[in-house]
């Protein structure tokens, strides 16, 4: 019996060696220092593509030369990943230092303490380098959670060759929502019931249903000022407008396009399947990357009538140091050095991004040249249409009760009104 | 002695089977389970055996009871992992069964995919298992191969059937087209992502087919030359010999698949778009609706309620199966109520 | 295959109907196994395309060149060498502390009298009853709690505490082996652990490499676990690698493919060096769940 104890024990032992060895990998990293005593820096990013990571890591490595006493260390997160895995960080305890969020939805963080207050970390005179418009979504109760990083906006790009083929003038882009679809029918090539090119589709790109929705509202977000705009008569005629898209062009002939171009390496706009496409001006690195010779023009994002406006909506993306990181002091000099003229510049430069430092993005501007210039100036122009619609405090998850509601819609499982007036009633609901 | 053991593998029962025990907790102990043990026990030697179970048993209540019980807890709270655990009450259950349209999609798409999915599994591996049990020359390979797919699983996997499922350049509706019929867009439509894994589950049928051969070898050949005798076809035989004879393990991979299909998650996770739950939400699974809640908006008191709904659904329906089961299995040799 | 021999005419016919019968399987078979093994046919010859003639419609069956390139080049898009080992090293930890507890547990429940004990295998038996999702949001908020997220800890642990179907296969195989042996050895003064480690073990080997292969895997194919528990990129599996890189690029079939075959590969040649242990491990448990 006492040799059956002892060896018990002796398994038990091996069993927590193993246990202290397991841990230890993943752990060590997040407290130490170099070997010349330099602070580590934890900095995750989802820019993991060939085109953002190249840029990305350059600018950190500029960072860890410029000054000796903090090394940054850049992790790569998948984008749908990243900020899942930065709240389990947070709630364990073990966060990165720094980390690119959605700057729509700074507040929400504040709110729910998954963020640093950084009004004492960050230098006073930063706030004066940047847009205010971007400022302003990162106050929390007048404290800044965040520093906004880069913002986009909308571009319509077209396809020239296309549209000369069609008998359109290609120096003229439509700019109603009339004139794109009648633009479209022309544009579209067809081969018995299939499509070898559509000219349109409303929800291919990066302006969503809920996008044309605000376009056609004014620009009007969903919730504006804590109250509900999801069932008002311009966003149903909208929602319809796409309905009617889906119509024309066919249930089956949309799949078969979005399942060749989930399963095709390249864009299908760059492989001229598609004529017209509304992306974030950052697009056009596709373009250029494909190393196809495309003769394309910029727009900005057609109004729903003359005059309705052509608005447009943004997103950004800002750097935030996680509640409870280890380096707060740290990470705020790398952030920083991140929102100078130089880095920021730098990345308009690579990515066509609209960067938050005003300076570098009025300097990039005027460094750029022909065509890269015309869609970096189309996206600056873009800007005054441009709504970021910040997610409001009392409704944090209001997209997963709307988006059911405005899928089922489009594929027609209900009318527009309904879905509408399901999608207010649902997110009445939520209000906290 | 190991000469013994092989014997035993190779299908016919172990010893333990003929053993009775009062059946009382009936269905979970003899029949189903087998669990009984020699009855004339040896000396009592209770730490030693608690010793011997105790990782087993630390498991059960750290990884097991005790999160089960802390989950139940957590379904009556809006806990959020970083700020916040107050005491709803009931909310959770009332939104989940009021308020969550996507609540009810996803049970829908779980309950499709069981009632298709068990049933097409179960014939298809029957099926092959009586195919594979004919003394044919070459038998051994063809086992082989009709198992292997179902060692293969994981992400890579599930990127080969996106590739083969793929509209225009996709294997299965070249195959299809062969014979004159326009495949459907698969995983881009919302009426066929189910049935497109479906038809992927059936690839792996090979793993419960080894269940049903293990047993099928162990039917008495006896039977059959009786039935030849009185002229039955082989029609006959199977309905009337085969079929009888593999209920219990019908019944035991209905089971427990049923259990295992009402986990999908992975499949979809992967073959949709950024884990998405696919077109018009016809691939949310209950369980990545239920993995949404919890680590993408990290309201774990939601999927906590959600995840016991789950729970205790599955057990009456594994009541309700092991009660039903009594009437349609057959058991050799037993009293068969 | 006793037959009515006083009848010759009933004999032959019989026979003819054998044969006939016996063809038709085996045109069954055939077919059946083309239709299995073409996807594996189907992933290799894409992984040698190119992504040209991925796209072209209809679809080729034979790449018209082979790329093997695609292999070398799909490597080096990450570092799936550092994503091996780790995988490797999961694999192998939690294989030898599956093969190790799991029978250990099973000789307790198997060979061992004491108080509860048939409760507590009831308790064995339905735990696999309950869906691992339930228990999963707890579970992740109790290893999150104790700081494991971003190690193995949370991968590896769990198999330490055993798990309810690899207890019972190798306990009912355990049932089989005579008390006589075990009692004989008690009589000699050898303690539990000496009987379980010197006899059972190697009594049991067949059954033991059955449960080593399965949890072997399990491990290497599992998604769940590194998708929830890990950020860094360093500390990837293969699986939740081969997840990324499908999201970070644009999909390139050509290099999805060639490292699904790699991935694949040791599976497969695990099955075909044990596939006698694949196919008659499981019926240890077929025989007695019957």
């Amino acid at each position: 019996m006492k040799r059956n104890v002892k060896l018990s024990f002796i398994l038990l032992l091996a069993f927590s060696l193993l246990l202290s060895a397991c841990s230890g990998g993943g752990k060590k990293e997040a407290n130490a220092t170099t070997k010349d005593g330099k602070v580590i820096i934890d900095f995750w990013s989802f820019w993991g593509s060939e085109t953002r990571r190249p840029v990305i890591e350059k600018i950190v490595d500029d960072f860890n030369k410029s000054q000796d006493e903090i090394e940054v260390k850049h992790t790569f997160v998948p984008w749908g990943d990243i900020w899942t895995k930065n709240l389990a960080a947070v709630a364990a305890g073990n966060p990165a230092d720094v980390i690119v969020n959605d700057l729509a939805s700074v507040a929400h963080r504040a709110d729910n303490q998954q963020a640093e207050d950084l009004s004492k970390l960050i230098s006073k005179d930063l706030q004066s380098n940047l847009y205010p418009h971007l400022w302003e979504p990162v106050l929390y109760k007048d404290k800044p959670y965040a520093v906004p990083f880069t913002s986009d906006t909308r571009v319509l790009f077209y396809n020239k060759e296309a549209f000369k083929e069609a008998g359109l003038d290609p120096e003229k882009p439509p700019t109603t929502w009339a004139e794109l679809e009648e633009y479209a029918k022309k544009l579209d090539v067809k081969k018995g019931k299939k499509y070898d090119r559509i000219g349109f589709y409303p929800l291919w790109g990066s302006f969503g249903a809920g996008s044309w929705m605000s376009n056609a509202d004014g620009g009007k977000g969903f919730i504006e000022d804590g109250k509900l705009a999801v069932n008002t008569p311009k966003k149903a005629e909208a929602l319809e407008w796409v309905q009617g898209w889906n119509k024309r062009i066919g249930d089956k002939n949309v799949q078969a396009f979005e399942a060749e171009f989930s399963s095709g390496q390249t864009n299908p706009f760059v492989t001229e399947k598609v004529a017209m496409w509304i992306d974030i001006a950052g697009f056009y690195t596709q373009i250029r990357d494909s190393g196809k010779e495309m003769e394309i023009g910029v727009a900005p994002i057609p109004e729903q009538e003359t005059g309705s406006g052509h608005w447009n909506e943004g997103g950004g993306f800002a750097l935030e140091i996680p509640k409870g990181s280890k380096h707060p002091k740290e990470a705020a000099k790398f952030i920083e050095y991140m929102a100078s003229e130089q880095a920021q510049k730098y990345w308009a430069l690579k990515n066509y991004d609209n960067v938050a430092n005003v300076k570098a993005a009025e300097s990039a501007a005027t460094e750029m040249k022909d065509i890269e210039k015309t869609v970096y100036d189309q996206a600056l122009a873009n800007l005054k249409d441009t709504k970021l619609h910040t997610v409001p405090l009392e409704y944090p998850d209001y997209k997963t009760r709307l988006d059911p509601q405005l899928e089922a819609a489009i594929i027609g499982k209900m009318s527009a009104k309904e879905a509408l007036e399901k999608a207010e009633k649902d997110i009445e609901e939520l209000k906290k | 002695m190991q000469q013994s053991i092989m014997e035993e593998k190779t299908g016919t029962a172990p010893k333990t089977t003929e053993k009775k025990k009062p059946a009382k907790s009936a269905v979970s102990s003899r029949r189903f389970w087998q669990i009984t043990s020699k009855s004339k026990a040896g000396k009592m030697d209770n730490l030693s055996g608690y010793l011997f179970i105790s990782p087993w048993l630390i498991g059960l209540l750290f990884l097991t009871a005790g999160p089960l019980l802390f989950s139940l807890y957590v379904s009556f709270t809006d806990y959020n992992i970083t700020s916040q655990m107050n005491f709803v009450g009931l909310d959770n259950y009332k939104r989940m069964f009021t308020m969550d349209d996507l609540f009810w999609t996803s049970l829908w798409n779980t309950l499709y995919f069981v009632l298709f999915s068990i049933p097409l599994t179960t014939a298809g591996a029957v099926f092959i298992a009586v195919l594979l049990n004919q003394k044919i020359k070459g038998m051994k390979f063809f086992r082989t191969i009709y198992y292997l797919p179902a060692v293969l699983s994981g992400v890579a996997v599930y990127f080969l059937w996106m590739q083969m499922l793929s509209p225009s350049t996709g294997l299965v509706n070249t195959v299809l087209g062969w014979v004159g019929i326009e495949g459907p867009s698969w995983l881009f439509d919302p009426a066929w992502t189910k049935p497109a894994l479906i038809f992927m589950k059936l690839w792996s049928v090979g793993g419960g087919m080894l269940l049903y051969l293990a047993r099928l070898q162990s039917i008495s050949t006896a039977l059959y030359e009786a039935a030849d005798l009185d002229g039955a076809n082989s029609i006959h035989k199977f309905f009337y010999i085969t079929l009888p004879m593999i209920t219990p393990i019908i019944f035991f991979d209905v089971i427990t698949s049923t259990i295992y299909a009402f986990q999908i998650f992975q499949e979809a996770y992967v073959m949709t778009e950024n884990g998405d739950g696919g077109p018009g939400n016809s691939l949310l699974f209950y369980n990545l609706h239920m993995w949404k809640n919890a680590f993408e908006m990290f309201d774990m008191g939601y999927a906590s309620s959600m995840a016991w709904f789950l729970f205790v659904f599955i057990m009456i329906l594994t009541v309700f199966n092991l009660k039903i089961g009594k009437k349609w299995v057959y058991y050799e040799g037993g009293d068969n109520k | 295959m006793i037959k009515a021999e006083s009848d010759l005419k009933f004999h032959q016919t019989k026979s003819f109907q054998e044969r006939t019968k016996k063809t038709i399987t085996l045109a069954f078979l055939l077919l059946g196994s083309i239709l299995l093994l073409m996807p594996l046919w189907w992933m290799i010859s894409t992984s040698l395309k190119s992504p040209e003639e991925i796209m072209q419609h209809p679809p080729t069956f034979i790449p018209e060149s082979f790329r093997f390139s695609n292999y070398i080049e799909a490597w080096q898009t990450g570092p799936f060498a550092r994503w091996g080992l780790n995988t490797l090293f999961i694999a192998i930890v939690t294989t030898i502390g599956s093969v190790l507890v799991n029978s250990y547990v099973a000789y307790g429940f198997a060979k061992i009298h004491f108080k509860g004990r048939n409760t507590l295998f009831v308790i064995v038996l339905a735990t696999m009853l309950i869906p691992s999702f339930v228990t999963l949001v707890p579970q992740y908020m109790l290893f999150s709690k104790l700081g494991w997220v971003n190690t193995y800890l949370p991968l590896i642990i769990p198999a330490f505490a055993g798990s309810a179907f690899y207890i019972f296969l190798l306990r009912q195989f355990m049932m089989t082996i005579p008390d006589e042996y075990i009692e004989a050895a008690r009589m000699d003064g050898a303690s539990h652990l000496r009987i379980w480690w010197h006899i059972m073990l190697p009594l049991t080997k067949p059954a033991l490499i059955t449960v080593a292969l399965f949890s072997f895997n399990a491990a290497w194919n599992d998604l769940l676990s590194p998708l929830l528990y890990l950020n860094d990129e360093n500390l990837y599996t293969l699986q939740l690698g081969l997840q990324t890189f499908k999201g970070s690029v644009q999909v390139q079939w050509h290099y999805l493919m060639s490292m699904s075959v790699m991935i694949l590969l040791p599976t497969v040649i695990l099955f075909f060096f044990f596939q006698r242990y694949f196919m008659e491990g499981t019926n240890v448990s077929s025989g007695t769940k019957g």
